[in-house]
């Protein structure tokens, strides 16, 4: 019954149109990015979710509203992501529906798969006919673009105001969607007498910062590939050389050492900086099983001098007692003098599967997420998560003010914001593309290096 | 005539239930043991798109054995298999040393012996393995950790006392070994000690009657006689600890489940070979255990004729001492982390014992239990406190409902196995279903679940994040506690009993019923207890089969990950509050319990 019903709107919807299938829904390669292509032409080839998409890129939040009644008004919607904050989204969607038509209803369920558990399960949910999820909120750009782009599991849609909100349209833009860029910065426990003012600061002799595994959290290992990167390789080199000379003597033979794998591994000039920096880092970071631990042990008075990178926002969620305080920790690059990156961001992407049971209502979902003000809201609560939509991000500001959220008593809960983040604050951005072609280059790499335990010196 | 005979034949063979039983589950669990393996031994063949042999093979579908070479020849391969195998071995065997002697020793002292305070220590030393296993772990964080050694917050020891433990101490394999084998000590003390309770005094009192001193009727009449027990134990926590996954990852040891999950993104066929590693283990750890039963000759010890059981004096003194020792060490492994779970669920940030310091109960707070509105301040990362917080109770009933089919299937069919194979010990087929029953404990958990996962996630059926897939996993999973605990106690079972009733025309139900339950009680109600429990707290099995907030563990664990121990805390102690209210429901109903069984009371 549900395919058929799905049938027939697909049907109508390619009528309204004017589109003529003859195509796979399917498809593999292209993926997401591909299915935005609004010329007639390529029109004229699209079926099933890519037409959809394709129409829907079209379209403004209200129409796209109505097609989502519609489609889903008694039905349930399945979601799965890396972020739980979509369960509190979805029911501020279905009240923005009913503000359209007041009978609309939807029942929903939101899950999110721990470790690398959601790939595999948007893998499992592509065989059938027609899927189980709707749609996903999902992280890590590199297993994205492998496993799920590459092999045409997830589909891209574009919303038109979103775009617009950019400067661009669905057509020109090209990449994933993001929802928000969230970003990890290195932070260090002011209790002691330890002084972080440059970034090779936190991979010099002794120093064993607090981070969540590379193979736990891949995104961890996507910013050391990103390293590699010319433009992030320059600012280590910018960084290396604002050092003392007695930091550049340490430092030296490990980048002389890196220059012949920065070349095999066919990187830029800067390569050898890049590489030393990721060598020293893993030989030295102190692994942690999440970033809410690393958050509780560096505003303990008792964790002098420690260091660690990690999600800005989890500061929020610091209770001031005798021990522990945001005024025992600083941001690095928040500091006056502080050379170099200063953290890094990685997004988390919205897409549509390409079996979804519900592509109107996922479209719609997306577009009321990524547009408005209430449909970020779940996430916008915090600091240190910047939607991609610079209006929707404007108005979070003026709403939550997270630029004074600390006041003069916890100067490490000004967040500057994403503009000042990538540029003064030299965040390292994720690109999926990038660490898709070195994940078994300079991946491969990382994976060999020998990584510190407790007691090690 | 020939026909004749064979249907006749036939007859009788189906005459006797524990054919029946034999064949049904002889076929039943061959497919459901069979199909995991065949599911991860193709994965390991199967080339996954965006992971290394596709980077190898240059292709996004089909199969090759490139994984092998990978793993087995690459610069990775010390890295990625043999430190981590190497680990894994030490882990395995310093966890049975440890639980079999701690257990061991405890099961002789309450059984054998006029220890004291039996009754509360018997109780008490089976929480370790209520609890999830990974907490111990955290709470040895909580207590040996310092920022001066772990470069973390300073744990209790060290902000008070200024104790600072040694790394070793602190983290990799001796503390992995010690939370493991203090989670599986109940283990050995339930299976070593139900042989203690039920052993014929016969043997030692003769012995004792030819003057053989009593360290020599120990190691050559007492312990020969709880071999099989020991064995069994043996076999249950080499399997368990080599599959056991929180424990190694949140003390900081790589084995080859820490492996297999960290390698499961990038060298997903890779880590498969690590599954089937792990399984060769089990099979290998099976065939010992199998040389030794075929070796052995009669392990009878309950018969029509059994005696009454002697208990060695430890004298006057001695008895209260080693009650007290006991006691002592009972509190920390079993009620000094409840009284942190309990504490914990009360301080402003997770391990903030800050009012300990300044001595200011002010710095307590009760919004991890009352706060009924969903916020991200005050550390509550948009959580409902505990007691209003829907996903925490929506994955207790979840999980009770689970935990409770489980252990009705699982202990129904394992007790049944173990009736049949026992019955049957010197048929081949017998030994089949036994073993066959048996072989998913050896697998690691882990394996299992991601097994399950591929089976059952196809396009034809789709059962993630279901209970049928739960409990199909944890049914298979966990039969072998039942058929162990089931085979243990009916092995001593003299088959002289049943022959009486069979003359007086009893039928099967009723020989069952009237003489084979009654008699082994506490073993059987142990084989359906044990899964329960086991079900309650599993994490690595469920891990892959379901999203958090679906049962209690994968809450927990989540949670515990965040670093929010007052939510993981509460669940704990949630776990512990149910699984002693059915303990002691159990009791009640049947006279029988977990601990009764063995001794105490």
């Amino acid at each position: 019954m549900k395919k058929k019903i799905l049938s027939l709107l697909v049907a109508s919807s390619m009528l309204l149109a004017g589109l003529v299938g003859c195509g796979s829904s399917g498809g593999s390669g292209g993926g997401a990015n591909s299915a935005g292509t609004g010329t007639e032409q390529a029109a004229e080839e699209l079926t099933g979710i890519d037409a959809i998409i394709a129409e829907a890129e079209t379209m403004t939040l209200e129409e796209l509203a109505q097609k989502a009644i519609e489609e889903s008004n008694g039905k349930t919607f399945y979601g799965v992501g890396n972020s739980s904050r979509g369960k509190s989204a979805l029911p501020l969607f279905i009240e923005y529906l009913q503000t359209i038509d007041p009978n609309y209803n939807m029942e929903f369920e939101w899950q999110q798969p721990k470790n690398n558990k959601i790939f595999e399960q948007l893998t499992s949910d592509s065989l059938k006919s027609e899927g189980t999820f709707a749609m996903t909120l999902i992280q890590d750009g590199n297993q994205i673009q492998s496993k799920m782009v590459d092999t045409g599991i997830l589909k891209t849609y574009v919303p038109k105001e979103w775009a617009e909100a950019n400067g661009t349209t669905p057509d020109e833009y090209e990449g994933f969607l993001p929802l928000q860029t969230i970003n990890k910065v290195f932070m260090y426990n002011n209790t002691g007498s330890a002084e972080y003012t440059n970034c090779w600061d936190f991979v010099y002799e002794g120093s064993h910062p607090l981070f969540m595994g590379v193979d736990s959290e891949i995104v961890g290992k996507n910013f050391l590939m990103m390293l590699t990167k010319d433009e992030y390789a320059g600012w280590l080199k910018e960084a290396y050389d604002a050092l003392d000379a007695d930091k550049k003597a340490y430092f030296e033979p490990t980048i002389k050492a890196m220059q012949s794998d920065a070349n095999d591994l066919g990187l830029g000039a800067n390569g050898a900086y890049a590489l030393a920096w990721i060598k020293l880092w893993i030989n030295n970071y102190n692994e942690q099983t999440d970033d809410g631990p690393i958050c509780n042990t560096l505003v303990d008075k008792s964790a002098k001098d420690q260091s660690g990178l990690l999600v800005y926002s989890k500061l929020r969620s610091v209770e001031e007692s005798s021990s522990v305080s945001v005024s025992n920790i600083n941001v690095a690059a928040y500091q006056d003098g502080y050379t170099g990156i200063g953290g890094y961001g990685y997004s988390h992407y919205l897409f549509l599967t390409k079996n979804s049971p519900l592509p109107w209502t996922s479209c719609a979902f997306i577009a009321f997420m990524t547009t408005t003000e209430q449909g970020f809201d779940a996430w916008g609560k915090d600091m240190g998560g910047y939607s991609s939509n610079p209006e929707v991000a404007k108005a979070i500001e003026e709403t939550y003010h997270h630029s004074e959220g600390g006041g003069d008593e916890f100067p490490a809960k000004n967040d500057r914001g994403y503009d000042w983040w990538t540029t003064d604050g030299k965040l390292v951005l994720e690109d999926p593309t990038y660490c898709s072609e070195v994940s078994f280059s300079v991946g491969s790499w990382i994976d060999v290096q020998d990584h510190y335990s407790t007691g090690e010196e | 005539m020939k026909s004749a005979i064979f249907k006749n034949k036939v007859k009788t063979w189906f005459s006797q239930p524990q054919n029946i039983i034999l064949l049904l589950f002889g076929i039943v669990l061959t497919f459901s043991t069979v199909a995991p393996i065949v599911a991860i031994v193709q994965d390991t063949l199967k080339i996954h798109p965006g992971t290394i042999d596709q980077h190898l093979t240059g292709r996004v579908e089909g199969y090759t054995i490139v994984n092998y070479i990978d793993l087995f020849t690459s610069r990775l391969a010390k890295t990625n298999l043999w430190n981590p195998l190497l680990n894994t071995v030490i882990l395995s065997v310093l966890t049975c040393f440890i639980s079999i002697l701690f257990g061991g020793l405890f099961a002789f002292l309450v059984t054998r012996t006029d220890m004291k305070f039996k009754r509360y220590l018997s109780s008490i030393f089976i929480f370790p393995y209520i609890m999830p296993q990974w907490t111990l772990a955290v709470v040895w964080q909580h207590m040996f950790y310092s920022n001066k050694v772990t470069g973390t917050s300073d744990g209790l020891l060290a902000a008070i006392f200024h104790i600072y433990l040694p790394s070793w101490w602190c983290q990799g394999v001796f503390p992995s070994a010690m939370v493991l084998g203090l989670h599986y000590a109940p283990f050995a003390y339930i299976l070593i000690g139900g042989i203690f309770k039920n052993m014929d005094a016969n043997l030692e009192e003769a012995a004792t009657i030819l003057d053989t001193p009593k360290w020599k009727i120990m190691f050559k009449v007492t312990l020969p006689m709880i071999k099989p027990a020991i064995l069994s134990t043996i076999l249950l926590v080499f399997g368990s600890a080599m599959g056991s996954y929180p424990v190694p990852h949140y003390l900081n040891l790589t084995t080859l489940s820490t492996k297999y999950i960290s390698m499961n993104s990038t060298y997903t066929g890779e880590a498969s070979i690590l599954a089937i590693i792990m399984m060769v283990f089990g099979v290998l750890i099976l065939g010992m255990n199998q040389m030794s039963l075929k070796s052995r000759k009669n392990y009878t010890t309950v018969t029509g004729k059994s005696g009454q059981l002697t208990k060695l004096t430890i004298g006057k003194a001695g008895k209260y001492v080693v009650g007290i020792v006991f006691m002592i060490i009972t509190f920390f492994t079993s009620i000094w982390p409840i009284i942190l779970f309990a504490l914990e669920t009360f301080l402003p940030n997770p391990g903030d014992y800050s009012f300990l310091y300044s001595g200011n109960l002010a710095h307590l707070t009760t919004k991890w239990w009352v706060t009924n509105q969903n916020i991200t301040e005050s550390g509550m990362y948009g959580q409902s406190g505990i007691l209003y917080n829907k996903t925490i109770w929506h994955a207790f009933f979840g999980t009770l409902l689970l935990a409770v089919i489980c252990a009705l299937i699982a202990g129904t069919i394992g007790t049944l196995i173990g009736y049949a194979v026992a019955k049957k010990r010197r048929s081949k087929w017998a030994n089949y279903v036994n073993n066959v029953a048996f072989l998913p404990y050896l697998m690691p958990s882990i394996a299992v679940g991601a097994a399950f996962f591929i089976l059952f996630s196809n396009e034809h059926i789709n059962l993630f994040n279901t209970y049928t897939l739960l409990i199909i996993a944890g049914v298979v999973k966990y039969i072998p506690f039942a058929s162990r605990s089931s085979l243990n106690s009916m092995l001593q079972i003299s088959n002289e009993l049943e022959e009486a009733a069979i003359i007086q025309n009893a039928s099967w139900i009723k020989r069952m019923v009237k003489i084979i339950i009654p008699i082994q009680k506490s073993s059987i109600i142990s084989g359906y207890l044990l899964p329960f429990m086991t079900c309650l707290r599993e994490l690595s099995l469920f891990l892959l089969l379901c999203t958090q907030g679906f049962i209690l563990s994968t809450t927990l664990d989540y949670f515990d990950e965040m670093g929010l121990y007052a939510f993981s805390s509460a669940i704990n102690l949630i776990l512990i509050v149910t699984i002693l209210i059915f303990n002691t429901l159990v009791n009640k109903l049947t006279g029988a319990s977990l601990d009764s069984g063995i001794g105490g009371k």
